[in-house]
């Protein structure tokens, strides 16, 4: 046995060792095969060939398995965090509002001192409560059917400023 | 469609089809066929994968290490009739490669 055909059996070895379960077979079935090859560099042609045939077997596999995994963690994603994201961030959004809307007014306050808006409390009353609650309680509404945990973080900032309001003139 | 015709799976294909109740073997499949084993397995892989092609290990002789044997499954032969050109058992493959003249 030439140099070349002991090469080719090495590697037709190896590869059988390395190769995934299921492509097995087929590497034991090119390895027999090596024993009926005519001429030392055939053998060792048709055993870069057979590895190569393997290698591509089994980056398939492992392409299967990594797009399997990566659908079934985005359906976890979806099912748990996604949602969990979703009620997450619309509630710091209506937050954000909330707190845009108290900003506000404190700057119209500030600019047009004229206006005694400082000293109107109704206009506190409707612009930092009011206005956000009928924004906050209308949007949940349409997105609650399709968007629930959405609607469920906006409505979770709503109730809370609607305590806060309730609190703050019960302590009075 | 159940496997993509390339010119080369037509040869294996047209391989197959002469004298399709025999077993053949991957190295006499090469031979026949012209193809490297790197173009020649992935072809049948995907043909056992697909129900196409049956494989079995020559029952060995003592001493013979046994061989991987594949042939049709009934599947597979009506695959393979359905998508070679009517009278052909030979040569479809080496139409599709321009080796020889449609």
């Amino acid at each position: 046995m030439g140099a070349p055909r002991k090469l080719a059996a090495a590697l037709l070895r190896s590869v059988l060792r390395l190769a995934p379960a299921e492509s097995r077979d087929w590497a034991l079935a090119m390895l027999r095969e090596l024993d009926f090859i005519e001429g030392e560099w055939a053998a060792l042609f048709w055993a870069l060939g057979s590895a190569t045939a393997i290698l591509r077997q089994a980056v398939c596999s492992w392409r299967t398995w990594i797009s399997r995994k990566k659908a079934s963690g985005e359906e976890r994603m979806n099912s748990t965090g996604k949602k969990a994201i979703g009620f997450a961030s619309s509630a710091l959004l209506a937050l954000v509002v909330a707190l845009s809307m108290f900003g506000l007014l404190r700057i119209v306050a500030l600019l047009f001192p004229g206006l005694g808006i400082e000293h109107l409390e109704w206009t506190h009353f409707l612009g930092a409560i009011v206005v956000p609650e009928i924004i906050f309680v209308v949007s949940a509404i349409l997105l609650w059917r399709k968007r629930t945990p959405i609607a469920a973080g906006i409505l979770l900032i709503g109730i809370g400023i609607a305590i806060h309001v309730a609190v703050h003139f019960a302590m009075r | 469609m159940k496997l993509r015709l390339s010119p080369q799976t037509l040869l294996v294909l047209d391989a197959f089809l002469e004298q399709v109740e025999d077993w053949k073997y991957g190295y006499d499949l090469s031979r026949i066929t012209g193809l490297r084993s790197g173009t020649l397995y992935p072809i049948l892989m995907r043909m056992a994968e697909r129900n196409l092609l049956e494989t079995q290990w020559e029952p060995g002789e003592p001493g013979k290490p046994p061989r991987h044997m594949y042939r049709f499954t009934p599947d597979g032969l009506r695959y393979a009739r359905a998508n070679a050109p009517a009278n052909s058992s030979g040569g479809i493959g080496q139409v599709a490669l321009g080796l020889v003249q449609a």
